[in-house]
C-alpha cells in the first residue's frame, strides 16, 4: 500500500516536472521565435521597474508607435496584413547573415509597439498581483515591492525637476507647479504636480514637523499665488494679488525667511514686500470705530466669571473713548490721552447723552487701571501697529511676530492684524484677492480664532492658509482642529509628521482587493486561497512618517498626490552680509557724492520754488 | 509749389532749404505728438515754433494723409494725436489710441511741463533730451512690470554736458531725472510710496523685475522733479518731509501756467510770439 501509494506520488511529481519544464520550453521558443518583441518588452519592463512608472505610460508610449507603424504599413505595399509576417523573415533572414543592424530596423516598426504593448501588461500584472496579496515568493514581497517602487519614483521624481526649466512655476489654465509627482492615489496621475488657482483661492492646511521642506513647500504656492493672480490681474480676470504671511515663530529664523520670500515673490512679479514691523507699519487706527473698540478690547487678554465685570467695565471706558464725538483716535498717544481723568467728561460734556455721562461716572473709577493696562500693551506691542501705512501699500506683507519668546504680545498681534486685514478686504481702497497664511499657527491658536475666519472669509475674497508642525497645533481643542481641517476646501498638504493618523482619515479609503494564500512551508506556497473587497485607506500613514525632506502628501477629495516639491531659488539676496567695520587705519570713508545744485534750470523754467 | 519757389526767392532761402526745414517740421511735429500721447494745437505749435494758425495747418496735413486724427475733445484747442500709419511712419511701436478724456489735463500738463524745461538754455545746451511716459510704458510690451509706476517722463543729461563736448557744460551731467505732474492732491501715503519707489529704482523701465530695486546699486534717478498744483503742493511737501535723507533728492516746482487744462488759455511763449 505504502508502495503504491509512494509510486503515484513520485509519478504525480515527475509529471508536473514534465509540465512545467514543457511549459517552459514553450515560452523560451516562442520568446526565441518572437525576439525582437520580447527584447523591447524586457527593456520596457526594466525602465518601468527603474523609473516606477505606471503602466499606461507604457500603453501610451505603444499609441505614440501608430504613426510610425501606419507609415511602414503603408510603405510596405498592398500586401499591408502580410507585411509583419514578411517582416519576421526578413529579421531572421538578415541574422543568420550577421547583418544585425540593419534586421532591427526591419522589425522595430512592428516589435516597438508589440514589445511596449506586452511590457505594459507584465507590468500591470506584477503591480496588481502584488498589491493584492496574490503574487511573489515570499510573504513580505509585496510590501518590499511597495518600499523599492516608491525609492524609484522619488527618485525619477527628483529628476524630473532637477533639471533648470523643467518644473515652470506656472503652466497654462491658471495651473501652479508645486513639483513632481511621486505616486498618486485617487488622483490622475501626470509628471508635475499642479493645483488650480482657485484651489489656492480655498482655504488650505500645511502639516509638517521642522526641517521637512514646509517653508520650501509655502514659498512654491505663495510665488505660484503671486505670479499667477498677476497674470489674472494683467489679464483683466480679477483683482491684484495680495499675499499676508503671519510668521508667528520669530526670531532671525523668521527674518531671514523674510529675506528669501522678497526675493522668489520679486521674481514671481511682485513688486513689493513689506516686512512687518521692520520695515514697514501698519495702522490700526484705521478699523472703523465699532471694529477699533472690539479690537482693542480683544488685544487685552481678560478673564470670566467674576473678572467679566471688569471686561465689561474696560470695553465700555474704550467704546466711550473711540467713539467719542470728535471722532476716533488717531494713534496710540491720542487713546492712552484720552484714558486720562477729565478727558471723557469734557469730551462728552457738550454733545453727550445722559446714558454716556452716567457710565463715564460709573467707571471713572477704573479709568486709571484700563490706562495702565493699554499703556503696558502697547508698550509691548511696539509701533508696528502705529502707522503709518495699509495692507494696499505692498503686494505682499510678511508680519514676524515674535511667538517664540514672546507668545502673549504674538497673540495680540496675530489678532489686530488679523482684525486689520478683515477690515481691510470689505472696506479697502481697492479689492484684492488676499491669500492669509499664519505660519507656526501653534504659536497664536490659543487667542486667533481662525476658524472663524475661515468659516466668513470666502465671502471676503480671503484665503487662509494654516501651516502647523503637528496635528494638535492646529487648535487648542479637537473640535476646533477638525473644524479647521475639515474646511480646507483647497486641500491638506502633509509633510513627515509622527502622527498623521487623524489628517489620514480626511482622505478617507478605498476599496481593494485582498487575496489571502496558504503557506505550505516557507518559502513555498500552496495554490490556494480567498481574495475579498476590503476597505484600505487613500493615505498610507506609514508612508507618511518616512516622507523625505521636500515631498509633500496632498490630500483632496478622497485622493493624495505623492509629490517632490520643486524649490525656489530667489535672485541674489537682496541684503549683503552685514559690511566689517573698517579698521581704524582705514580711515578713507566714501561719502556719497553730494548732488549739485539745479535751481538754475529749475528756475529758469518753472520758477523759484514757493515758500510755504 | 510755384508759392513756395517765390517765398523761397524773396527771403533769400533756396527753394531745397525750404522743403528740407518743412519735413523736419513735419517730423518733429509727428514724433513729439506721438511721445506725448496727442497735444493740443497751441502746445503744438509752441513746440515747432511756429504760429498755431500753422501748427493747425500741419495738422490737417496730416490728417488727411490718415497720419493723424484731430478733434475738439474739451476746452481750449483741438488736439491731434497719431493714427496707426503716423506711428508707422515714424517707426514708434506705440498702439494707436485717442487721448482718454479723463486725461486730457494730465497730457496738457506734462506737455507743458516738457515744453517749459526744453525751452531753457541749459537743456539745449547740455544736449538733453526727454523720454516720455509712452515711450517708457512701451518698453515694458505686456509684461506684469505694468504695475511699476512710471514717471510722466525722464529727462537725461548726457555726461558729454560736463565734459566740455556740448555747448554748455552743466554740474548736473549724467543724471537722469524723474518727472512728476501732479494736478490733484493724492494720498500721503501714496505720494510717499510712489516718491520712495521712484528714487528706489535702479532699473530701467521694463527691465527684470529683480533689476527694479537691488541695493548697493546707484539709484536710476538721481532725483524726482514734482510740478505741483496749488490743490497738490502741500501733500508733495509733507511726503518729501516725511521720507527723510530722500527728501535732498526731490525738487518741487508750480506747474507753468499754461499747464492748466482751461478754455483759451494759450501758452505765454505763443502770446509773445503773436
Amino acid at each position: 500500500m505504502n508502495r503504491r501509494w509512494l509510486g503515484l506520488l513520485v509519478a504525480q511529481v515527475v509529471f508536473k516536472g514534465v509540465v512545467r519544464v514543457g511549459v517552459a520550453l514553450l515560452l523560451a521558443a516562442a520568446a526565441v521565435a518572437a525576439a525582437p518583441v520580447f527584447v523591447v518588452a524586457i527593456g520596457g519592463f526594466a525602465a518601468a521597474w527603474y523609473g516606477g512608472w505606471q503602466p499606461r505610460r507604457l500603453m501610451v508610449a505603444a499609441a505614440w508607435c501608430g504613426p510610425m507603424v501606419l507609415a511602414w504599413l503603408a510603405a510596405s505595399g498592398h500586401d499591408t496584413a502580410a507585411a509583419p509576417f514578411h517582416a519576421w523573415l526578413a529579421f531572421w533572414k538578415l541574422a543568420r547573415a550577421g547583418a544585425i543592424p540593419r534586421a532591427a530596423a526591419t522589425i522595430a516598426p512592428a516589435a516597438i509597439p508589440l514589445g511596449l504593448v506586452v511590457a505594459g501588461l507584465a507590468w500591470s500584472y506584477r503591480i496588481r498581483s502584488l498589491g493584492s496579496g496574490a503574487g511573489g515568493l515570499s510573504p513580505a514581497a509585496a510590501v518590499a515591492f511597495d518600499h523599492r517602487q516608491w525609492r524609484h519614483q522619488a527618485r525619477a521624481a527628483r529628476a524630473r525637476i532637477a533639471a533648470p526649466g523643467s518644473a515652470p512655476l506656472t503652466m497654462r489654465d491658471d495651473l501652479v507647479v508645486a513639483g513632481a509627482v511621486i505616486r498618486t492615489v485617487g488622483h490622475r496621475a501626470g509628471r508635475l504636480a499642479v493645483i488650480g488657482y482657485q484651489r489656492l483661492r480655498s482655504h488650505q492646511v500645511v502639516i509638517g514637523t521642522t526641517g521637512t521642506g514646509k517653508t520650501t513647500l509655502l514659498l512654491r504656492l505663495w510665488a505660484g499665488f503671486m505670479a499667477t493672480g498677476l497674470r489674472r490681474h494683467a489679464d483683466g480676470l480679477g483683482q491684484p494679488p495680495l499675499l499676508v504671511v503671519l510668521d508667528c515663530k520669530g526670531g532671525s529664523a523668521a527674518r531671514r525667511v523674510a529675506d528669501r520670500v522678497r526675493r522668489v515673490l520679486r521674481e514671481s512679479g511682485a513688486r513689493s514686500t513689506a516686512v512687518w514691523p521692520d520695515e514697514a507699519s501698519l495702522s490700526l487706527w484705521t478699523l472703523p470705530p465699532r471694529q477699533l473698540t472690539t479690537t482693542l478690547v480683544d488685544l487685552i487678554e481678560h478673564g470670566t466669571g467674576g473678572a467679566a465685570y471688569y471686561t465689561d467695565v474696560m470695553e465700555a471706558l474704550i467704546g466711550l473713548a473711540v467713539e467719542a464725538p470728535c471722532g476716533p483716535p488717531l494713534s496710540t498717544h491720542d487713546l492712552l490721552a484720552r484714558l486720562e481723568p477729565g478727558w471723557l467728561s469734557m469730551a462728552y460734556a457738550s454733545t453727550g447723552t445722559p446714558a454716556d455721562h452716567a457710565m463715564i461716572s460709573t467707571a471713572a473709577g477704573h479709568l486709571a487701571d484700563v490706562a495702565l493696562r493699554y499703556r503696558t500693551l502697547f508698550r509691548r506691542l511696539g509701533d508696528g501697529l502705529d502707522g503709518p501705512g495699509g495692507f494696499e501699500d505692498a503686494d505682499a506683507w510678511y508680519c514676524i511676530l515674535e511667538g517664540t519668546d514672546q507668545i502673549s504680545v504674538a497673540e495680540s498681534q496675530a489678532r489686530a492684524l488679523v482684525d486689520l486685514l478683515a477690515s481691510f478686504a470689505v472696506r479697502g481702497p481697492v479689492k484684492r484677492e488676499i491669500l492669509l497664511c499664519v505660519d507656526e499657527f501653534s504659536a497664536v491658536s490659543r487667542r486667533l480664532p481662525i476658524w472663524q475666519l475661515y468659516e466668513r472669509a470666502r465671502a471676503l475674497g480671503l484665503a487662509v492658509q494654516v501651516s502647523a508642525q503637528s496635528w494638535q497645533g492646529l487648535g487648542a481643542s479637537e473640535d476646533e482642529r477638525r473644524r479647521i481641517a475639515a474646511s480646507a476646501e483647497g486641500g491638506i498638504w502633509l509633510l513627515r509628521t509622527p502622527e498623521p493618523e487623524p489628517i489620514v482619515t480626511f482622505a478617507g479609503s478605498r476599496r481593494v482587493v485582498d487575496t489571502a494564500r496558504r503557506l505550505v512551508r516557507f518559502p513555498f506556497w500552496a495554490h490556494a486561497g480567498s481574495s475579498r473587497l476590503t476597505d484600505r485607506p487613500v493615505v498610507d500613514a506609514a508612508l507618511i512618517r518616512a516622507l523625505d525632506v521636500g515631498q509633500a502628501a496632498y490630500i483632496y477629495r478622497a485622493g493624495v498626490t505623492y509629490i517632490q516639491v520643486k524649490r525656489m531659488v530667489g535672485s541674489p539676496a537682496a541684503v549683503g552680509a552685514p559690511p566689517v567695520p573698517p579698521s581704524p587705519a582705514v580711515v578713507a570713508v566714501p561719502q556719497p557724492r553730494a548732488l549739485p545744485d539745479v535751481s538754475s534750470v529749475l528756475d529758469a523754467a518753472f520758477g523759484s520754488e514757493r515758500v510755504t | 509749389m510755384a508759392r513756395r519757389k517765390r517765398a523761397a526767392a524773396i527771403t533769400g532761402d533756396t527753394w531745397c532749404d525750404k522743403r528740407v526745414a518743412t519735413a523736419d517740421i513735419h517730423a518733429d511735429g509727428l514724433v513729439f505728438t506721438a511721445e506725448m500721447y496727442g497735444v493740443q494745437l497751441d502746445q503744438l505749435a509752441v513746440a515747432l515754433g511756429v504760429p498755431e494758425r500753422r501748427a493747425a495747418a500741419l495738422a490737417a496735413k496730416w490728417t488727411s494723409s490718415g497720419f493723424a486724427d484731430a478733434a475738439r475733445l474739451g476746452p481750449g484747442s483741438r488736439w491731434v494725436w497719431l493714427t496707426r500709419a503716423g506711428l508707422a511712419r515714424c517707426g514708434l511701436p506705440y498702439t494707436p489710441v485717442a487721448p482718454a478724456l479723463s486725461r486730457l489735463a494730465h497730457l496738457r500738463a506734462v506737455t507743458a511741463v516738457r515744453l517749459a524745461l526744453t525751452a531753457t538754455p541749459q537743456f539745449a545746451g547740455a544736449q538733453a533730451f526727454w523720454r516720455s511716459e509712452r515711450r517708457l510704458r512701451a518698453r515694458f510690451g505686456r509684461k506684469i512690470g505694468l504695475r511699476e509706476h512710471i514717471p510722466d517722463g525722464e529727462v537725461h543729461w548726457p555726461d558729454a554736458a560736463s565734459a566740455g563736448l556740448t555747448g554748455t557744460d552743466v554740474a548736473w551731467a549724467g543724471e537722469c531725472w524723474a518727472i512728476e505732474a501732479e494736478l490733484t492732491p493724492k494720498t500721503l501715503v501714496k505720494t510717499v510710496t510712489v516718491m520712495r519707489e521712484v528714487l528706489a529704482r535702479t532699473g530701467d523701465y521694463g527691465c527684470p523685475s529683480a533689476d527694479v530695486t537691488v541695493p548697493g546699486r546707484a539709484p536710476r534717478h538721481a532725483r524726482v522733479i514734482y510740478l505741483c498744483s496749488s490743490a497738490a503742493w502741500p501733500v508733495v511737501t509733507r511726503a518729501r518731509d516725511s521720507i527723510g535723507g530722500l527728501a535732498g533728492r526731490v525738487e518741487i516746482r508750480m506747474l507753468p501756467p499754461d499747464a492748466i487744462y482751461a478754455p483759451h488759455s494759450p501758452p505765454a511763449a505763443l502770446r509773445g510770439a503773436r
